[in-house]
């Protein structure tokens, strides 16, 4: 008893000591990081107006090498160009959406980060990519060097990849019906698809030859397609199918995708892409 | 009893531990001059200010990989943030504007954040050859800072993590840019020289001779040796400039390494001088680097061999000299629309005919025969031809040229080639021995 308190005065000693001891450091002081914003150009002003106070979208545009893949060959995109391409993607796609899907919509389902890449990613096999989605939350575009706001199909190629991208973010929150999709063209999809040109992709019932690659990647496509052409040239592309059975199954994917879009998020995805259209006009005549 | 005196001491030490352990630090001598983040944030300042410090700039050679690539020259100007850029990288030598940052990751490095001149070298859709398909020319644009030597700043690429020194620029420097532009068909070399290039090494008691091929898309120059058995080589990346050329990795002479070329415009060749009697030299020779005994098979007394030029095959073939396809394209244009050149064969000890050139043409003109005498220079090793009648009694005008070529009297330079031309035939080149005359044949053997 007595050697156990002996101890238990001892343990108290040295926590009393061990809690006074280092009392008498200075106070803390500020960090010596350099904490201070840098300073803002006019493009970063129109940057946060347009995107990041209403949307939360963040834009990077000046090189991070953290957000882009250090084995790939890539550079930031030429200063002038980067308002210009961001007036483009919010014109024919926030603002499509915020008509037809009401004003919270992409507030809600956003991605937080568009990466801005000025050079194109071409793969070593020859496939060249057009844009990433990361987790749902960041979207890079390559390319913004060569959107010419003045050529139609180089701003379907260009849109192409934020509606393809933003189609995946959407699924993400909400899947579509991957049984019926499997059900389709269950032999066609195959990791090989570069292999496939779009011509062929075509008639064996694929928008795209990328869509061949998985049913998500078919889904997305098909959406994509049907997002950045307008009726008549949707109508036109399913018009030069020579196979019925690939423009059925093309069909039958549509509809998959229709559905979904009304069911998911009673958007009426024909208003949509009316609505895409009518600004794509927007862009290209003004 | 015995745990409890452990515990006993055990105690004891603790609570000496716990009453110096707050002895005061700053009489430690520490080997720094700060904390970490003290230092990181002096090396950023230090960086920065030492960039905008240069009043004309600074330069910077980049070979970015000198296995397989040249050196693009680069000029910088640094203010705050903003930096004024410019490069050799084609023809458009002028200066643009774009941005700069300096960042903290495992180093401090400085970052061309917004699109420049730079930034061609890491374009995955502009390569130079096909093995760089998706990886353009391997350029990097973040540089990590390790410090300052001789008033240059010593840099390391961030991908590839090979050394960069960027140098005080002068004014000179920003116009030369384009000077240096001007080099560059005396590096690819011009079709008046002679056919035959090399890189010839002098150690003032040796002298070394590697051939010498040089690809103007990615500045480089594959150069092997040419002694039997040695497998020495000086594959080199070439940088212009408005004198000559830079190459890495140097040229090694003797103990020395030889990096700085100047243009001789008056041979052509490009010298480095090193000290003492040290040089290496770029240069042209009318004869080839390796004398074969490719022609004594062809001489009186051997078998029969047969060698044809196919205007079809190999009209274009690059083992053609382009004085070569001139004489060619000039004796067509004697002929009628319909008629060409279609095949010239040279036939070695063919039976009762001897040896002799046919010339036949499409559209029907009738095939011309050249009897021709066969000797050799046993000493300069050529194949010697020489007139012995022709089939139309005189010789006909539009092919002299082309025939006085293949009767050279010094001869002709008889190759074996280690390539084949759209057929599975060896190829033989037969080289005039005075002239830039090359011809590309099939062995019909």
């Amino acid at each position: 008893m007595k050697t156990l308190n002996k101890y238990k005065k001892l343990v108290l000693l040295s926590a009393v000591v061990l809690l006074g001891s280092c009392a008498g450091d200075e106070p803390l002081k500020e960090s010596q990081l350099d904490l201070s914003t840098p300073p803002k150009t006019a493009l970063d002003n129109w940057i946060d107006t347009n995107y990041l106070l209403p949307y939360n979208i963040n834009v990077q545009y000046k090189w991070n090498p953290n957000v882009v893949d250090n084995n790939r060959f890539l550079y930031p995109p030429i200063q002038a160009k980067v308002q210009p391409v961001l007036e483009i993607v919010q014109k024919i796609w926030l603002e499509s959406y915020k008509t037809v899907a009401g004003p919270n919509f992409v507030k809600n389902i956003a991605p937080r980060e568009f990466v801005l890449v000025g050079g194109v990613n071409l793969n070593t096999t020859g496939t060249i990519t057009l844009g990433l989605a990361e987790g749902g939350k960041r979207i890079t575009f390559f390319e913004t060097d060569n959107v010419d706001k003045k050529n139609r199909a180089n701003i379907k190629r260009f849109l192409r990849t934020i509606q393809h991208e933003y189609i995946h973010i959407l699924n993400q929150t909400k899947p579509f019906d991957e049984k019926s999709m499997a059900t389709i063209t269950p032999t066609g999809y195959s990791s090989a698809w570069y292999n496939t040109s779009d011509a062929v992709a075509l008639e064996e019932g694929f928008l795209t030859a990328y869509a061949k690659s998985n049913i998500n990647e078919d889904f997305a496509e098909t959406a994509a397609t049907i997002l950045v052409s307008s009726k008549a040239e949707y109508a036109a592309i399913l018009a030069a199918i020579v196979s019925p059975v690939a423009r059925a199954s093309i069909k039958s994917k549509e509809a998959i995708v229709v559905k979904y879009y009304k069911d998911a998020f009673n958007i009426d995805l024909y208003k949509l892409r009316d609505e895409a259209e009518k600004n794509t006009n927007d862009v290209i005549n003004n | 009893m015995k745990i409890k005196q452990i515990i006993n001491y055990l105690l004891v030490a603790l609570l000496a531990i716990q009453l110096v352990s707050c002895d005061n630090k700053e009489t430690l001598e520490s080997p720094f001059s700060g904390t970490p983040t003290e230092r990181l944030n002096a090396k950023e300042k230090e960086l920065n200010d030492l960039l905008m410090s240069s009043e004309l700039g600074w330069k910077a050679v980049y070979f970015t990989d000198d296995t397989q690539l040249g050196g693009f020259t680069h000029l910088f100007k640094f203010k705050d943030g903003k930096v004024d850029m410019a490069s050799d990288f084609d023809n458009d030598t002028s200066i643009q504007s774009s941005e700069y940052d300096i960042i903290l990751g495992s180093t401090v490095s400085l970052v061309f954040t917004t699109k420049n001149r730079i930034h061609l070298l890491s374009d995955s859709n502009s390569f130079p050859v096909a093995s760089l398909r998706g990886k353009g020319y391997l350029g990097d644009f973040q540089f990590l800072y390790y410090g300052q030597e001789n008033g240059e700043i010593i840099f390391r690429t961030s991908r590839s993590f090979k050394e960069l020194r960027f140098v005080k620029a002068k004014a000179t420097d920003w116009t030369d840019l384009a000077q240096s532009r001007l080099m560059i068909p005396n590096v690819v070399g011009a079709v008046t020289r002679p056919l035959f290039r090399l890189l010839e090494t002098n150690d003032g008691t040796k002298i070394n001779q590697f051939d010498f091929a040089f690809t103007s898309t990615s500045r480089f120059a594959t150069s092997n040796s040419i002694e039997t058995g040695s497998s020495v080589t000086n594959n080199i990346g070439i940088a212009y400039t408005p004198t000559g050329i830079i190459v890495s990795p140097a040229v090694k002479v003797g103990t020395q390494e030889l990096s700085v070329f100047t243009f001789d415009a008056a041979t052509g060749s490009f010298n480095a001088k090193g000290t003492g009697a040290a040089t290496a030299t770029i240069r042209y020779s009318n004869q080839p680097l390796v004398i074969t005994d490719d022609y004594k098979i062809l001489l009186p007394g051997n078998q029969q061999n047969v060698y044809g030029y196919i205007a079809a095959n190999l009209g274009t073939a690059f083992s053609n000299s382009l004085y070569c396809t001139n004489l060619l394209n000039a004796a067509n244009a004697t002929l009628p629309s319909t008629q060409k050149i279609n095949r010239i064969q040279l036939y070695f000890n063919a039976g009762v005919n001897g040896s002799y050139i046919a010339y036949t043409f499409t559209g029907g003109k009738a095939t011309i025969y050249h009897d021709l005498k066969v000797t050799d220079d046993s000493i300069n090793k050529t194949l010697i031809l020489s007139d012995d009648g022709w089939s139309t009694g005189t010789a006909p005008a539009f092919l002299t040229a082309i025939d006085k070529e293949l009767l050279d009297p010094k001869g002709l330079y008889v190759k074996r080639e280690k390539f084949t031309i759209g057929a599975p035939n060896t190829i033989y080149t037969f080289t005039s021995a005075s002239s830039n005359f090359r011809i590309t044949t099939y062995a019909f053997q």
